[in-house]
Order: C-alpha cells, then sequence, then structure tokens
C-alpha cells in the first residue's frame, strides 16, 4: 500500500530526491510476526533523579531478550533501534539538559525505523510550578523532536498519570507498543497513562486471546483491518456494516474466523443486536466505534440531511450504544472509538465531520469514568491521513499534499491504526482510559 | 410357412374378418409401397368418378411376415411420433405394416376409386394382444363397406394381422373419394359385414361423433350436411409444435411419401397453401402420449380427421380422461376409463382431428 | 393421528441467507450456478461464524444445470470457508429443489444420523445451459466413439447437411410432456376456477407491498447477504400500485374458449406471474444439542413436510396445483386445521396459483371428491398470507425458493412466539413443474 511518491523516492531517485530537497518519506517497518521488537539495541538514558526508575525499565527490557545499554557507545556499524529518555523522576527543568542532551548525541547513530521514547509525568493538580515546568515540557521536546527525526524514526511519550510507577503493566504495555512496530505511524504523541490493576502475566503475542470483540463499520478499510489485527491479537470478532455492505464484511468474517452482523448503527436496537451477536462466542469484551461516514461541504452550502446523517452515524449512534450496554450492564467493556485529526485540527469544507469527531473525542472522556466502575476503559484513536478507499476518492493533488504535511512525509496505512486500537482493547492498556492517541505519523496542524 | 414369390395369387377359403363372399389372395412378400403408388396414381387417371362403386371381393393376404427385422425401422418411428423405445409395435406401427398391403388392394385395376386425392376420414385400430419384435404375423388387408358421403363415397380398408393364428390387430381405415356416389345413394350392405359393425368402427364409441363441426367435414353415414352449432374446444392440455420437417419425418418411417406432406411445392400440387401433416402421424402422437402404460396391453385407438394441420404449425391438444371429457360411457372414473383425444389449431376453434384411447 | 408418527429428535432451524434476487440477464450476468451458492453458503458461515466447522451435510441443487454441474453443491462446498471434509451432495425436485432438500437433511437430523446441515439451492436463468439439439448431439457423441478419423468424418457429414442442427437448445418453462409453458398451465387452471384479474393483481400487490415493508424493517438484514452489488431483490417494486399492475397486457392464457364457446378473458400477465430470477439460498439446520452447544440461535423446528403429485398431463388436474393435495394429508397427520396455522408461506408462482389453491380448499365438491375430505378443507386467513411477500415481488429462482421460505417462515414463527408466548406455526407450500408439490411444518421452537 505504500504510496507511488515513497516507492519513488526510496528508489533510484533516492539521491536526486535528497539534493533537491523533496520531501524523504522511508519505508516504515511494520509488525510481523517473529520479527524483533526494535532494530537494534535499545538504549537507556535518564537524568540523575530518574536513574533507579531507568533500572528498574532496563530490567523490563532485558526481560523482553532486549539488548539494552546504559551508555551510547556503538560499536563499528552499530546502530540504536530505540532510545528511552527516563525522566520520571526529574523536579526541575534545569535537570533535563544532561539527558536531553545525551540522546541527542545518540541521534547520528539512531537506526531507520528507530524510536526514541519518553517517560514522564504528567503535571498534575496542585504541582509547584517548578515541578509541573520540569513535566511540561517534555511535551514541547518530544513534539520538536519527532519533528526532526528521519528514516522513519518517531519520537513519543509515555506520560505517567495518578502515581503510575514506571514499571507498571500499562506503562510498559505502552512503552512496548511505542518502541515497537506496531505503531509505526504514531509520531510526536504524548500518551497518559495511570495506574492498573492489570494482568500479572502478558501474552505479548496474543493479547487479546479469549475475548469477544466487535467491531462496527469492518466490512472494508480501516475496520477491516481493524477485525484482522483483532484476529491476529487472538481475538473472536464479531463484524458489523451495514447491509448493503454485506458481502464484503461476510468475506471480512471469514477471513478472521469471525461473525458478520449487518447492522444499521443508528439502529434503535443496535446495542441490542450487538450484544446478542457477541453472546454465542461468550459475551461482549471489547467494541470498536469504527463506523463512520463523511458528507463534506462548505458549512455555507451544507444541507441539513449531510449534517444530520453524519451526527447519527459518527456520533450519536455511539452515545446510544454506549449508553445502553452501560444500562444492559455489560462489566469490564473496552471501548475504542474512531476520531480523526479533522476533530482536533479542523478541516476546510468538514464542520459536520470535525463537529462529529470531537464529540468523539469529548464522550470517551466522559465515558471513560462511566466504564471504569467496572473495570472497563473508553478511548479513542484519532487517524491522519491513511490510505483507503475513502482517501482514495480525494482528488490527487490534495491527496498528495495531505500525505507530505506529516513528519513521516506519508499517508499511514490501515493496519496503523488497527494496531492502536489492538494496543488500547488489550488488558494491559488498562490503566489508559479516556483519551484520544492521534495515529498521523506527526501531522503538522493541531496538538 | 412357405412363401409364394412374386405375383402368383393363390386362392383360398377367407377366413376371420372378412365378407364371406370375399376370396383371398395370398402375396408372397407385402409389396414395396413406391411402387404401389407409382401404380396408384397412374391408375387413378383411368378412375373416373361415377356412379355405382362396387368394391374388388378380395382379400389380400401375406402369410409369415417376420418382424425380427424391423428393430431399427420400429426405432425410428418411435422416435418420430414419441413413443417410449420398446420392442413392442404400438398399433400405429401395426398401421404402417399393414398399410402396402391396403394400398395393394386400392391399386387394384379392378378397385373403382382412385388411389391421388382420396381423403383419410378416421380411423379405428384394435390391438388384441402385444405384437413383439420378432413375432411372425399373418397379415391381410380388404375393402369393404362402400358407402354414401354428402362429397362422395367412403370405404373402409381393413387390415388384420394374426400371431400363431389368433387375431392380434385389426384397423379399419374409412376413405373419401370425392365425386363417386354408390349405386341409389345407399351403402353396400351385401359387401359389408353388418350394422352392430358399423356401431364399434364406424363411429367413435362410447361417444357422440360431432357431425357439424366442420363446414366441409363430412357427416358421417348419410352425408348430412353441417347444422349443429360450431364445435367448441375445450381447455388445452398440451401444445405441439411441428415443424415442417415432420412430414418428411413420418413420411420416412410410414413409407407414406404423399406430395402433400413432403413439401410445400408438392401440396400446393394440390391445393394447400403449406405441406400438411399425416393425419396418422397426429393420432400416433396422440396414442404415444397417452402412454403404454396407460392404454394396457390390448387397447382400441380411433382417430377422425378434420381439418389438416399445415406446416410448420402449432396444435392445441387436449387429451383428457374419458370420465373427464363427459363422455357417457367412460367404462370407469379416471385413466382406467381410456381417453379421449381433441386437437385443434392453437388459440383458434379450427379443429383438427378428435379421437380415443380405450383399454380393451 | 399424532401418534402415527414415529418419535425422533428435533430438527431446528438456525437461520438462513440467501443473496438477493436478480432479474433474469441483469445484476448475474456470468455469474454461475456455483458463484452464487458458494455466495450463499459463504454469508451463512459469516452469519454464524462456521469456518472450518465440519457439518454433517450440505444438500441443494439447481433446476438448470450445465452439465459440469454435476456436483454442484460439493464443488460449492470445496469453494467455501466449510471445512472441506463436509460431504454434500445435489438433488432436484423442480420448484420444489430446495424444500425438498430441507426435508432430506432434516430427516437425516431427525433420525441421529447427523448433527448440523445445510440444504438450499440455486438457479441462473442468466448463465443457463445451452445444449445441442438431438441430432448433432448423437453426431458428437458418434464421432466421439468412432475408432478411426475416417469413421468419425462419416459420423460428422450428415452436419454439414443439415446446418439447422446447429441451432443451440435453450431450456424453456415448458413441460416436456405437455409442451404447454407453466404460465399456459397456469392460465387452464385459472380459466378453470374462474379466477378474476383483480383478485390476481391484488395478490400481486401485496406480496410488492409486504415485501418491501419487510426490508425496510430490517427483516431481510440477518437473512440477506448482497452480491455482486445488489443488495435487495431487484425486482421488488415497492411504488407499484393496482393502478400500474391493472395496465400489464396479458401473457398468458390467450385463445383459450369457455363451454358456451366464448372466449376466455387472458388474466395472467407479467405483473401477477413471477419473473424469471437468478439467485440462491441456504439454510442451517441443526439438532437442538448441536444448536445449543454452539450458542447458536434456535428459531425453529422443521416439523414435518408432505409432498404430492397431481395428473396434469391429461389436464385433470391443474399442473401446480399438488400443494392442495399435500397440504391437507400433512396437517391431518398432526391433527391440526387451517386455523391452527399462524403463517402460510405459499410460493407464488403466479397470484393465480395462490388463488386457485385456496379456492380448491374452500370447494366442497373438490375437497370430497379430489382430496377424500369429508367436506371442504377450509378458508385462509388472508391476513396470515405471505406476509412478508413472496415470489411474485422477490423473484423465484427455482431451486433458491424453497431456502428463502424456510429461512423467513423460522423467522416469522420465532418472533410470534417471542411476542405471544404461545407456540406460532408455519405451513409452507411450494408448487413445482411436473405437476409436483412440496409442503412442510415449521413450529417456534
Amino acid at each position: 500500500m505504500t504510496d507511488s511518491y515513497t516507492r519513488f523516492a526510496n528508489g533510484g531517485f533516492k539521491p536526486l530526491v535528497k539534493k533537491l530537497g523533496l520531501p524523504q518519506p522511508a519505508i516504515l517497518r511494520r509488525h510481523q510476526a517473529g520479527s524483533p521488537l526494535t532494530v537494534g539495541p535499545v538504549l537507556v538514558v535518564s537524568d540523575d533523579a530518574s536513574a533507579s526508575d531507568a533500572d528498574a525499565v532496563t530490567k523490563v527490557l532485558t526481560g523482553w531478550d532486549i539488548d539494552v545499554r546504559r551508555s551510547p557507545e556503538l560499536a563499528e556499524r552499530e546502530k540504536f533501534g530505540a532510545v528511552v529518555l527516563v525522566l520520571s523522576a526529574v523536579e526541575h527543568p534545569e535537570d533535563v539538559s544532561g539527558a536531553a542532551l545525551a540522546l541527542g548525541g545518540t541521534l547520528r547513530g539512531l537506526a531507520g525505523n528507530g524510536r526514541v521514547v519518553t517517560l514522564s509525568r504528567a503535571p498534575e493538580t496542585g504541582d509547584a510550578p517548578t515541578l509541573a515546568a520540569a513535566r511540561a515540557g517534555v511535551e514541547g521536546f518530544v513534539r520538536s523532536l519527532g519533528k526532526e527525526l528521519r528514516g522513519g524514526s518517531t519520537a513519543n511519550g509515555v506520560q505517567l498519570t495518578g502515581g503510575a510507577a514506571v514499571d507498571s503493566i500499562s506503562v510498559i504495555a505502552t512503552l512496548r507498543f511505542f518502541l515497537s512496530a506496531k505503531s509505526a505511524y504514531v509520531d510526536g504523541q504524548i500518551l497518559p497513562v495511570g495506574p492498573c490493576d492489570g494482568p500479572g502475566e502478558i501474552d505479548w503475542d496474543r493479547p487479546l486471546a479469549g475475548r469477544v470483540a466487535v467491531v462496527t463499520g469492518a466490512a472494508r478499510g480501516i475496520g477491516a483491518a481493524i477485525a484482522r489485527t483483532m484476529a491476529r491479537d487472538g481475538a473472536k470478532v464479531v463484524v458489523v456494516d451495514v447491509p448493503p455492505a454485506g458481502e464484503a464484511l461476510s468475506a471480512v468474517a471469514n477471513s478472521v474466523h469471525g461473525v458478520a452482523l449487518q447492522l444499521d448503527v443508528t439502529a434503535a436496537d443496535a446495542a441490542d443486536k450487538i450484544l446478542a451477536a457477541a453472546k454465542p462466542l461468550g459475551g461482549l469484551d471489547i467494541l470498536v466505534h469504527n463506523a463512520g461516514i463523511t458528507r463534506d461541504k462548505l458549512l455555507a452550502n451544507m444541507k441539513a440531511d449531510r449534517w444530520d446523517s453524519v451526527i447519527a452515524v459518527n456520533l450519536a449512534s455511539q452515545l446510544r450504544i454506549n449508553a445502553r450496554l452501560l444500562e444492559a450492564g455489560v462489566e469490564g467493556l473496552r471501548i475504542v472509538s474512531l476520531a480523526s485529526t479533522s476533530g482536533i485540527a479542523g478541516n476546510k469544507g468538514q464542520t459536520n465531520y470535525a463537529y462529529s469527531k470531537a464529540g468523539v473525542i469529548g464522550h470517551t472522556a466522559a465515558t471513560a469514568p462511566l466504564v471504569a466502575a467496572t473495570g472497563g476503559t473508553a478511548n479513542a484513536v484519532a487517524p491522519g491521513f491513511i490510505e483507503t478507499e475513502m482517501t482514495a476518492r480525494i482528488p490527487f493533488a490534495t491527496r498528495s499534499v495531505a500525505r507530505m504535511l506529516p513528519s513521516l512525509a506519508q499517508g499511514g496505512e490501515p493496519v496503523d491504526i488497527a494496531e492502536a486500537i489492538c494496543f488500547l482493547a488489550s488488558d494491559a492498556a488498562a490503566g489508559i482510559n479516556g483519551r484520544t492517541l492521534r495515529v498521523c505519523g506527526q501531522h503538522m496542524v493541531g496538538k | 410357412m412357405t412363401a409364394v414369390v412374386g405375383a402368383d395369387e393363390v386362392r383360398s377359403a377367407p377366413r376371420a374378418g372378412a365378407p364371406s363372399s370375399y376370396t383371398v389372395t395370398d402375396l408372397g412378400v407385402v409389396p414395396p409401397l413406391g411402387g404401389l403408388y407409382v401404380k396408384g396414381a397412374m391408375g387413378s387417371v383411368t378412375k373416373r368418378p361415377r356412379a355405382g362403386v362396387v368394391l374388388p371381393r378380395v382379400v389380400y393376404r401375406v402369410a409369415d411376415v417376420d418382424t425380427t427385422g424391423v428393430a431399427a425401422h420400429l426405432a425410428d418411428y418411435q422416435g418420430v411420433v414419441g413413443e417410449p423405445v420398446s420392442d413392442v409395435l404400438p398399433a400405429g406401427f401395426l398401421h404402417v405394416l399393414t398399410f402396402p398391403l391396403a394400398t395393394a388392394v386400392m391399386v387394384r385395376p379392378d378397385f373403382p376409386l382412385g388411389l391421388l386425392g382420396m381423403v383419410h376420414l378416421r380411423n379405428t385400430a384394435r390391438v388384441f394382444r402385444p405384437v413383439g419384435v420378432g413375432d411372425r404375423l399373418e397379415i391381410r388387408a380388404w375393402a369393404e363397406h362402400a358407402r354414401a358421403h354428402r362429397r362422395g363415397v367412403q370405404v373402409d380398408l381393413v387390415a388384420e394381422a394374426f400371431a400363431g393364428g389368433v387375431p392380434v390387430y385389426r384397423g379399419v381405415s374409412t376413405y373419401l373419394a370425392k365425386g363417386f356416389s354408390v349405386r341409389d345413394g345407399a351403402s353396400t350392405p351385401s359387401e359389408w359385414a353388418g350394422p352392430d359393425r358399423a356401431a364399434s368402427e364406424g363411429a367413435l364409441p362410447g361417444r357422440e361423433v360431432p357431425d357439424g363441426a366442420m363446414p366441409d367435414r363430412a357427416a358421417d353415414g348419410a352425408g348430412r350436411p353441417a347444422s349443429r352449432a360450431p364445435w367448441v374446444p375445450p381447455l388445452p392440455t398440451a401444445r405441439w409444435r411441428l415443424p415442417r420437417s415432420i412430414g418428411p419425418e413420418y413420411g420416412a418411417v410410414s413409407g407414406d411419401r404423399n406430395p402433400i406432406h413432403m413439401s410445400a411445392l408438392g401440396a400446393k400440387a394440390f391445393g394447400f397453401p403449406r405441406a400438411i401433416a399425416h393425419g396418422m402421424y397426429t393420432a400416433a402422437r396422440a396414442l404415444a402420449e397417452v402412454g403404454p402404460a396407460r392404454r394396457g396391453d390390448a387397447y382400441e385407438w380411433t382417430a377422425e380427421f378434420f381439418k389438416p394441420v399445415l406446416l410448420p404449425g402449432s396444435v392445441d391438444v387436449a387429451i383428457r380422461y374419458a370420465s373427464d371429457a363427459g363422455a357417457g360411457a367412460a367404462p370407469a372414473v379416471g385413466p382406467e376409463g381410456g381417453f379421449v383425444y381433441d386437437a385443434w389449431r392453437a388459440g383458434r376453434t379450427t379443429r383438427h382431428l378428435t379421437g380415443t384411447v380405450t383399454p380393451l | 393421528m399424532a401418534s402415527s408418527i414415529p418419535t425422533t429428535r428435533e430438527a431446528v432451524i438456525i437461520g438462513g441467507n440467501r443473496i438477493p434476487f436478480a432479474r433474469a440477464g441483469k445484476k448475474y450476468v456470468r455469474t454461475s450456478n456455483q458463484d452464487m451458492f458458494t455466495a450463499a453458503l459463504e454469508g451463512l458461515v459469516a452469519r454464524f461464524g462456521l469456518q472450518g466447522e465440519l457439518l454433517g451435510e450440505v444438500v441443494g441443487g439447481a433446476v438448470l444445470k450445465n452439465s459440469r454441474d454435476f456436483n454442484l453443491i460439493r464443488e460449492s462446498v470445496l469453494g467455501s470457508s466449510l471445512a472441506p471434509a463436509t460431504p454434500a451432495y445435489d438433488l432436484q425436485q423442480a420448484c420444489g429443489t430446495g424444500l425438498e432438500a430441507a426435508i432430506a437433511v432434516t430427516n437425516k437430523i431427525k433420525l441421529g444420523q447427523i448433527e448440523s446441515a445445510v440444504a438450499g439451492g440455486t438457479d441462473t436463468i442468466s448463465d443457463a445451459p445451452i445444449a445441442v439439439g438431438d441430432k448433432l448431439r448423437r453426431a458428437l457423441l458418434q464421432a466421439n466413439h468412432a475408432r478411426s478419423t475416417g469413421d468419425r468424418i462419416k459420423a460428422l457429414l450428415p452436419v454439414l447437411g443439415h446446418p439447422k442442427w446447429l441451432a443451440p437448445e435453450t431450456p424453456d418453462t415448458g413441460e416436456p410432456r405437455t409442451g404447454l409453458s407453466m404460465g399456459e398451465h397456469q392460465a387452464i387452471t385459472t380459466a378453470k376456477w374462474g379466477i378474476t384479474r383483480e383478485a390476481q393483481d391484488e395478490i400481486a400487490l401485496r406480496s410488492h407491498q409486504n415485501l418491501y415493508r419487510a426490508w425496510e424493517e430490517g427483516f431481510f438484514d440477518d437473512l440477506v447477504t448482497p452480491f455482486r452489488g445488489l443488495s435487495r431483490d431487484d425486482n421488488l417494486r415497492g411504488d407499484t400500485s393496482a393502478e400500474k399492475l391493472a395496465k400489464l397486457k396479458p401473457v398468458f392464457g390467450r385463445g383459450l374458449t369457455g363451454d358456451d364457446g366464448a372466449p376466455l378473458p387472458a388474466t395472467m400477465t407479467a405483473g401477477n406471474s413471477t419473473p424469471l430470477t437468478d439467485g440462491a439460498s441456504a439454510v442451517l439446520f441443526g439438532s437442538r444439542d448441536w444448536a445449543e452447544e454452539r450458542n447458536l440461535p434456535v428459531l425453529a423446528k422443521f416439523v414435518d413436510a408432505e409432498t404430492a403429485g397431481v395428473d396434469f398431463v391429461h389436464g385433470h388436474e391443474g399442473l401446480l396445483m399438488a400443494p392442495a393435495a399435500a397440504v391437507p394429508r400433512l396437517l391431518a397427520r398432526h391433527g391440526l386445521t387451517l386455523e391452527d396455522i399462524d403463517f402460510f408461506e405459499i410460493h407464488e408462482a403466479f397470484a393465480a396459483t395462490v388463488l386457485t389453491t385456496l379456492a380448491a380448499w374452500e370447494d366442497e365438491d373438490y375437497c370430497r371428491d379430489e382430496l377424500g375430505l369429508p367436506g371442504a378443507f377450509g378458508k385462509v386467513d388472508r391476513s396470515r398470507l405471505n406476509v412478508n411477500g413472496s415470489s411474485l415481488a422477490a423473484g423465484h429462482p427455482f431451486a433458491a425458493t424453497g431456502g428463502r421460505i424456510v429461512a423467513t417462515a423460522a423467522k416469522l414463527v420465532h418472533a410470534k412466539a417471542a411476542e405471544t408466548g404461545k407456540p406460532a406455526r408455519a405451513l409452507i407450500s411450494v408448487c413445482a413443474a411436473g405437476g409436483l408439490g412440496v409442503t412442510a411444518l415449521v413450529e417456534s421452537a
């Protein structure tokens, strides 16, 4: 699915592209079963105050059979696969420079598709101004570093909240996700992670084993990729799409050993149909609100049917289904909704769509405490420009520009969204709740 | 049995159904139809219409017809008329086998009616016992019962077959010779077996013959003109789509290669707009559609012909239980009581034929 | 009466799937029976998560088959996501094929020979077989059997002389024994029973209205999987009206004459006759244990079935009247009457077929003389008849119709029983070429 420019810029014309100063999108490394977590050894650096946390992180990484280094020296031709910057105990902004600059010194030794992951604490209400500055600064650092990295490398940050330990389950799961190829198109993102009583043992190969997942809008594109990735991770999947999409839907169902449910998510009884379909498989564990439509028009030209249908499918259906599931007493439910960078940064011609997607981000945050009561979570993933049948319909010029805007200088693939969703749906991600994770290759616009 | 070859005639006493005044002439073999036709056509020229028709009092007999060799011919016949493949000879095939002998009678110089232009009005056939391939048959044919028809003279050509001396088949074909007349406008009882036979052969058993159905159709017997209400077709049970080729095809299996059946050109020569289907083909097809299982081993099959079927053409057909067709004297309700069939021009009321198939 | 039925275990209907039915020559052009039945199977597999499942048997058929399709159902299974070890066989009973397949598999389930099965059928007019005529076929076979090139040429020589032999034979709906099309046959029965044009058009209108309503209500959301860009039956006309139907010209029954010699009106139009259609359907059956072990829904029990034949060849009975004889026998076996039936699913080969069947059951003489009943069999409550439409609106891909109806009936009785808390019953009646009738009784489980 790599776009033709990316293929061109990586082929025989690579030197020319470089000389002309054209964008240089890299071919991103994506997850393959059995391949190593990172492309090379992982360096762990920290400020002095965070040294013991860095030790704990090192221990975790070593447990994953990773070649972990604590000093930046490399053998000849050797490159780091990732650098983990532990700032979890930093208290003064002045204390960061040593670790930050040490990291900087290793960047020329960072392999393509390398990773920089920071571990820091979120500023909390009541923090002293100095502490708040020290913690908040990490976000700007990560976002800027993301824009500096080349060759498909990314910078992301795990932001500990609520006193979560650096080696608590959700923190290390998030660290692992950012280190891995599963986060190929996640760049420049800070993800807050809280404490959790997650499972002691995690099957990293099949993190969704035994779970029953329902994916809406699953007949094609991102939804189909989510279903396939869920199934790969061990989930039993019910794929949902509108009846007219049934042919493609049943093909997806059969390819993932799942069940097809032809259902318009805006139907009043949609939640009950979803519960009924999940029941024979063992009951609903994971719900992915992926179904969505666009009906783009400048607001001045917007007709009611365009506005209303987008709100009905993208937002109202999710609210109605969530409410009904809560009412039905579904426990431990993991909800992951599809937001959009349009909902964050806005997009011309998409007032309706952006309203719906910003609304998703809003209701996700609000739903989080409601589902947390029974051990569930509600999170969202905000895709940027993803190469799908839907975006293939965008005019060529617009599409080409859209691809070049992110730091990774290319569009993402449906599987990139799917990986993020599967991560958020896993039990190990129990400490992440109410959050929206952007999967956008660090799109220039917005937060 | 020694077959007497050639045209040597051996005189002996008449047997079975022929009138007692008739004498039997043995032919060694069944004569080939082709030659008979030539003879018949030639003879027709001299046989001018006249009053006072007198039939030759002769029975032609072939004492030993070996049917062993008819298997391929039978299969062809069965294929054309729609009979299932079987080694049992259907009544229609027995008609075909005996037809040349009857024709031989008709082409005799002393047979008063011309072969050309004779119209087949009716046919009644009875199979008393099944005849199989390989059976050796004695066959006989003669003409009898010349009688008045409003458009000429009608005469019965009778053919009988025996196996081991036991009658197995009897066919009566009634022909009309236009323009001829019998003496005094009456039938010729002296040459005819009697009224009881007429009841079972001349008319259709168990039902009234609709005399006036066709304007130019022969009114039975006394030649009454058409006078009653027009014939009303029943609801059809089938439709036959008869291609042009059915004329030559039945001509090939029956030997009846009358030009009116073979091509439009031949038919035009005799005043028909197109080739016409053999009446016996349509009747044989009706017989076939009742089928061996329902007509049984012994059965009677009758046909009465009205307007010819022009080829190609579609024919609406009703083949019904006699009890459903309102035939008063059906021996039993349902298929056991036999069948009545009617055929008419598809979607119209032009009647082609009617008849019965009745288990005996 | 019920005691005469041997005690066996139940066979239950779990659900069904079909592809939308398409008018001949439209959406499914270049789509084979195998393509369509495989699609119907795949949708069923997807609906119930049967990927890799080893089913007891898959049974179905097609009325119009190409010679390569001798093992059509098995080939479809091999092309599906079911376990390749799932056995299958083809069965054919004209338009009764689909329902007869259901009878066949449920009998095996009831006897304990199998635990699960799929029954269904498929038919295409758009990819119908075209055969060479008998004469050409014989010549080709003879040439094929010939030992030398000379013999081969000799066998083929007659073909040169008869270019007409090369004309292909296309299948039609004509009865082999009578040469009349099914429509002509029904027109004769229609005339016999004096069924009016208005009554037929009303049946057709209700079929379209009911099917349209059912689609709009989402009734078919879990019964149909779209195929080749078609997501609804394309014969369905939700906007048809009595006026529109009344404008159509009669196509069957012209040239019939009444007893009085007057021409009978032709009443059967393209609107009140089923169009030629392509499609496929499949229904999942199982023993109750099998379904419950897999937490699969149990919609209904496939209780019993009865088939009948009539002698239409000699006009004693109408070609499509056999169900009229089968149903009284079926209901009598269970001590039931027409009043005990909540849903009548009477296949609409023609609107008139439904009406002549109903008229026959209301006719005292007919029921006595032909069905051997003491009097009239009874009256069908029209509000229970084909409540979600039938073949006039949906179309009728011959062998696929049985599966369509069984799944619909099962869903209807299931919903009715859930709503009322009482058992609900559906009677299925399918007429078929050759004077055949296939009927079945379905009851909420």
